[in-house]
C-alpha cells in the first residue's frame, strides 16, 4: 500500500489535518458542550449555571411524556426499519430480473432517495387530509368510496401514516444497496444450482441471502441510525401533537429545548440519545471491521 | 423449418383463451351498469297511518298504476315514503306517498354516438380490443406451429403490437371509469345548482340523448336535479377479464405459459412500485398549478388543475423563493467544496499512506456520520452563538460540511482504494512531489467516483431542514427547504405555493441524483470497506 517512498513521519497527520479540524470543532465540539450542559444547570433564558449531578437526568426521566415518547420511538425504528427492509428486498429482486423498462423502474425508484423529507412529508400532509386531500378525491373519483373517509380519525393512525411516509422515504436506499449487492454475485452460481436441481427458494436461501448479507447489514445498520434521527417526517406531519403523544425522542428533543425552553432535560435526554446512537455505530463498526477483515 | 404439432396444439389453446378473454368483456358491457329510477306517478294520501284502511287503498291504487305500465313492458316499482309530524296542537298526522318510478339501466352500448367525453374513450377500447384480434390473427397466420424462435420478423411484431394494445385498453378503462364518475357526480350537480351556467344547455341535450334517448326534450332540466344514478361496480371485471386476454397474448408471444404468468406479475409488480412512489410527485405537480380554491376544494373531482396557472410560479418569486433557492445554493455548493477540500487530502492519506492510527482516525469520521445534528442541536447552537455564527449561512455552510465529511471520506478513498498507484508512483519518481501527483495524476483519474462524492454531499447540504430551522432566524437568510414552510401557517395553508416552491426544489436534485445512481450504491456498501 504505501509508495515505498520517503516520506516523513508526521506527513500522513498533515493530511489529515483538514478533515479532522472539520469534524473536531463542528461535530466533537458540540458532543462535548452537551455532555457539559447535561450536568449543569440552564436557567430558562438558557443561561448555563453551576455543576449539579445528574438532576438533569432525573428530571428528564420524569417528565410525563417521557414514557410514551420511548415507546413512540421503538416502534418509529422497529417498523420503518423492518418493515423497509422487507419491501426494499422484495423491490430489489424483482428489479434484478431482465426486463424492459429496467432503467425507468430504477430511475424512478430514485425520487423518494433524493428528495428532501420536509417535502415528502408535506406531500403525504396534504395527500392524507380528510376536507380536501388527494386521497379521497383518487378514490372518490375511481368510485371506490362513496364518501371522503377520514384518514387521520386519531393520534393512532395519524403515527401509522408518520411510519408508512417512513417506510416510502427509506426503502429505495435499501433497494440499491440490495441492488449493488445482487449485481455483484457471479450468475454462474445460479446456473450450477439450476443444474442441480435447485428451486426458486432453494436458491433464494443459499446463494442470494448470504452473498447479500453484508450490504443487507450496512444497510440495516445505517437506516436504524437514519430513522433513529429522522426529524422532518413527525415534525411536517403532527408536531407530535397531541401532546406528545407522536413524538418520538428526536422531535421531543426539539419540542422540549426550543419550544418548552426546558433546556436541561432536554441535553440530559440528547445524551441518553446519543448514548443510544453510540451502541448502534459500535455495532456497526463492529460488523464493517469483520467485513474488511474478510477481504 | 421443422413443425411442431404440440406448439400447434398450446398457440391454439391460447388463442381460444384470448378470444373468451374478449367475449367474456363484451358480455360485462352488455350488463347494466348505471342504473336511475324516474318517478312516473305519485300519490299522496295525508291524514295517513300506515296499516289503516286509506293506507290499504292509496297502495292498491298505485300498485294498479304500476301493473299499467309492467303490461307495457316497463320495468316499474312502487316505493312508499311516510311524513309523521306533531302539530302544533300535539297531534300527529302523517302523509305517506306512493311513488311509482320507472327503473332505467344503461350498459356500454348505450354511449355509443351520445357525444359524452367518455364515450370517445369507450370507442377506443372498444377499437383496440377489435385491433388485437385482428393483430393476433396475422400474427398467428402462418406460423402456428412454430417453435418461438422460428418466428419471422412480421410475426413478432404483431404478437407484441397485440400485448401493447391490450395494455393500452387495460389502462383506458379506469380513464373511462373517471370520466363518468365524474360527469354524472360533479358536473351534474354543478350545473344543477346552477353553479356553472356555461355550456349548460349542451350538456343537458346530450344527458337527455344519453338517458332517454331526447325524449325529455324542455322538461329534461327538472328530471336531471332529482335524478340519483347508481353506477355499479361490475365495470372493475373488465380489467380482469381483459387481463385473460392479455395473458394470453403474452404467452404466444414467449411461449411458455408458467414462464410468461411470471412474467407478468413481475411487470404488474414493477408498475404498481412506479406508480406508488409517483403518486406524492403527481399531486405536488397538480397541486402546484392550481389555484388555491381548487386546492382546498372538498369535493374537486379532477384528475388536472382545471386551468393550469402558471402565475403561481411567478407569484412565488415575488415571495421570496429565488433567494431561498441562492441561498441554498450557497450553502449547499459551499459546504460541498470545503468537504471535497478537506475530504480529498484525508481520503489520499487514508488510501496510500501507511501511519499509526489509522483506524482510529477512520473509526473517529465515521462515528461522526452516526449523528444526525438533531441529537446535538443544543450544542451546536451553544457553538454557533460563540462563533458568532447564529443566522448566517456561513455556520450553516460550516456545518452541512462537517456533517458530510464523513461519507465524503468513506466515498473517496472506496475510489482512491480501487485506481492503482502505479501512475502515481511514476510522476513521484519524475520529481512531481507528493500533491503533484494527486492533483495531476490522481484526480483526475478518479473523476467519476469525485463527482459522484460531491453530487452526494451537494444534495445533502440542498435537503437539510433541522439544523437550518434553528440557526436562521430572518426570513432572507432561509434556505429553500425552510423557506417552503413560510407558505404554511396556524389558519391558511397555501398550498399551491407551497408545492410550486417544492417543486423548484426537488426537479434539479433529482435529475443530479439519477447520474450517480449507479456510481453511489456500490460506493455506499463496498466502497468504504475496501482495504
Amino acid at each position: 500500500m504505501s509508495t515505498g517512498l520517503n516520506r516523513t513521519k508526521w506527513e500522513p497527520y498533515l493530511w489529515l489535518l483538514p478533515s479532522t479540524l472539520l469534524v473536531s470543532v463542528f461535530v466533537l465540539f458540540p458532543i462535548l458542550i452537551v455532555f457539559k450542559l447535561s450536568f449543569s444547570e440552564i436557567s430558562q433564558a438558557g443561561v448555563v449555571g453551576k455543576f449539579i449531578g445528574f438532576d438533569n437526568y432525573v428530571e428528564a426521566l420524569k417528565l410525563p411524556a417521557f414514557k410514551t415518547v420511548m415507546m413512540n420511538t421503538l416502534w418509529w425504528v422497529l417498523s420503518v426499519v423492518i418493515l423497509s427492509t422487507v419491501l426494499g428486498f422484495i423491490i430489489a429482486l424483482v428489479l434484478n430480473q431482465k426486463f424492459r423498462g429496467r432503467k425507468i423502474a430504477h430511475a424512478i425508484l430514485v425520487f423518494p432517495w433524493a428528495t428532501s423529507l420536509v417535502i415528502q412529508a408535506s406531500v403525504w400532509n396534504y395527500i392524507i387530509k380528510y376536507e380536501y386531500g388527494n386521497l379521497n378525491n383518487v378514490l372518490l373519483n375511481l368510485g371506490i368510496i362513496k364518501q371522503a373517509i377520514n384518514f387521520r380519525s386519531s393520534y393512532q393512525v395519524e403515527f401509522i401514516w408518520e411510519c408508512w411516509v417512513g417506510i416510502f422515504v427509506t426503502v429505495p436506499f435499501v433497494t440499491f444497496c440490495v441492488l449493488s449487492g445482487l449485481q455483484s454475485i457471479d450468475v454462474s452460481l445460479y446456473e450450477a444450482a439450476t443444474m442441480d436441481g435447485a428451486g426458486f427458494w432453494h436458491k433464494l436461501r443459499h446463494i442470494t441471502l448470504p452473498l447479500v448479507k453484508p450490504s443487507l447489514t450496512v444497510s440495516t445498520v445505517l437506516n436504524i441510525i437514519y430513522v433513529f434521527n429522522s426529524f422532518p417526517i413527525v415534525y411536517t406531519m403532527t408536531k407530535g401533537a397531541p401532546a406528545h403523544k407522536t413524538d418520538t425522542m428526536i422531535t421531543y428533543l426539539y419540542m422540549l429545548s426550543f419550544y418548552e425552553r426546558k433546556k436541561g432535560p432536554a441535553t440530559a435526554l440528547s445524551v441518553i440519545g446519543f448514548l443510544i446512537l453510540c451502541l448502534c455505530a459500535g455495532i456497526y463498526m463492529v460488523t464493517v471491521m469483520r467485513k474488511e477483515d474478510q477481504q | 423449418m421443422k413443425r411442431y404439432p404440440e406448439i400447434k396444439k398450446q398457440n391454439l389453446r391460447m388463442f381460444v383463451f384470448l378470444v373468451l378473454g374478449l367475449v367474456l368483456s363484451l358480455i360485462l358491457m352488455s350488463l347494466p351498469l348505471y342504473s336511475f329510477d324516474v318517478g312516473v306517478y305519485t300519490k299522496k294520501s295525508a291524514n295517513t297511518f300506515v296499516g289503516d284502511e286509506k293506507y290499504a287503498a292509496a297502495k292498491a291504487e298505485a300498485e294498479a298504476v304500476a301493473e299499467e305500465y309492467r303490461a307495457q313492458g316497463l320495468d316499474v316499482e312502487v316505493s312508499e315514503d311516510v311524513l309523521e309530524r306533531v302539530n302544533s296542537k300535539g297531534k300527529t298526522t302523517s302523509l305517506v306517498t306512493f311513488t311509482v318510478s320507472q327503473r332505467n339501466s344503461k350498459n356500454f352500448w348505450s354511449f355509443l354516438g351520445k357525444d359524452l367525453p367518455s364515450s370517445t374513450a369507450l370507442v377506443c377500447i372498444l377499437g383496440l380490443m377489435a385491433f388485437s384480434l385482428i393483430f393476433t390473427v396475422s400474427g398467428l397466420a402462418g406460423s402456428f406451429d412454430l417453435m418461438h424462435r422460428y418466428l419471422d420478423q412480421r410475426s413478432k411484431i404483431f404478437r407484441s403490437l397485440t400485448i401493447a394494445i391490450l395494455l393500452i385498453a387495460i389502462l383506458l378503462i379506469p380513464v373511462f371509469i373517471l370520466m363518468n364518475n365524474f360527469t354524472f357526480s360533479r358536473q351534474l350537480s354543478l350545473y344543477n345548482s346552477n353553479l356553472v351556467t356555461e355550456g349548460k344547455e349542451l350538456f343537458y341535450a346530450r344527458m337527455d340523448r344519453f338517458l332517454f334517448d331526447g325524449q325529455m326534450g324542455e322538461s329534461i332540466g327538472d328530471v336531471l336535479s332529482g335524478l340519483d344514478i347508481q353506477h355499479s361496480n361490475l365495470i372493475w371485471l373488465l380489467i380482469p377479464t381483459l387481463f385473460i386476454s392479455l395473458l394470453a397474448a403474452f404467452s404466444l408471444r414467449k411461449g411458455e405459459i408458467q414462464s410468461s404468468l411470471l412474467r407478468l406479475c413481475l411487470y404488474v409488480f414493477v408498475i404498481v412500485v412506479c406508480v406508488v412512489t409517483l403518486y406524492p410527485y403527481y399531486v405536488m405537480l397538480i397541486t402546484a398549478f392550481r389555484t388555491n380554491a381548487e386546492s382546498l376544494d372538498m369535493y374537486f373531482l379532477h384528475m388536472f388543475p382545471t386551468k393550469w396557472i402558471w402565475s403561481n410560479l411567478t407569484d412565488i418569486i415575488n415571495r421570496g423563493v429565488p433567494r431561498f433557492l441562492l441561498n441554498s445554493l450557497f450553502v449547499a455548493g459551499g459546504a460541498t467544496l470545503l468537504a471535497m477540500l478537506c475530504g480529498i487530502p484525508a481520503a489520499y492519506a487514508l488510501a496510500r499512506m501507511n501511519f499509526k492510527g489509522k483506524k482510529i482516525f477512520l473509526g473517529y469520521v465515521i462515528m461522526s456520520q452516526m449523528f444526525s445534528p438533531v441529537v446535538l442541536l443544543i450544542g451546536i447552537s451553544q457553538l454557533m452563538t460563540t462563533l458568532h455564527l447564529n443566522n448566517t449561512l456561513w455556520g450553516l455552510m460550516l456545518i452541512n460540511a462537517a456533517f458530510n465529511q464523513a461519507f465524503a471520506i468513506w466515498l473517496l478513498r472506496g475510489t482512491f482504494v480501487s485506481i492503482s498507484s502505479e501512475m502515481e508512483q511514476a510522476a513521484l519518481i519524475d520529481g512531481c512531489g507528493t500533491v503533484g501527483a494527486l492533483t495531476k495524476v490522481l484526480i483526475p483519474m478518479a473523476a467519476p467516483g469525485i463527482v459522484t462524492a460531491l453530487i452526494f454531499v451537494f444534495i445533502n447540504a440542498w435537503n437539510e431542514y433541522t439544523v437550518a430551522t434553528i440557526l436562521i432566524s430572518t426570513a432572507q437568510n432561509r434556505p429553500i427547504t425552510v423557506g417552503i414552510t413560510q407558505f404554511s401557517s396556524f389558519n391558511m395553508i397555501e398550498w399551491q405555493y407551497m408545492f410550486a416552491a417544492s417543486l423548484l426544489a426537488t426537479i434539479p436534485v433529482v435529475v443530479l441524483f439519477m447520474t450517480i445512481e449507479r456510481h453511489l450504491t456500490a460506493g455506499l456498501t463496498s466502497g468504504g470497506v475496501k482495504g
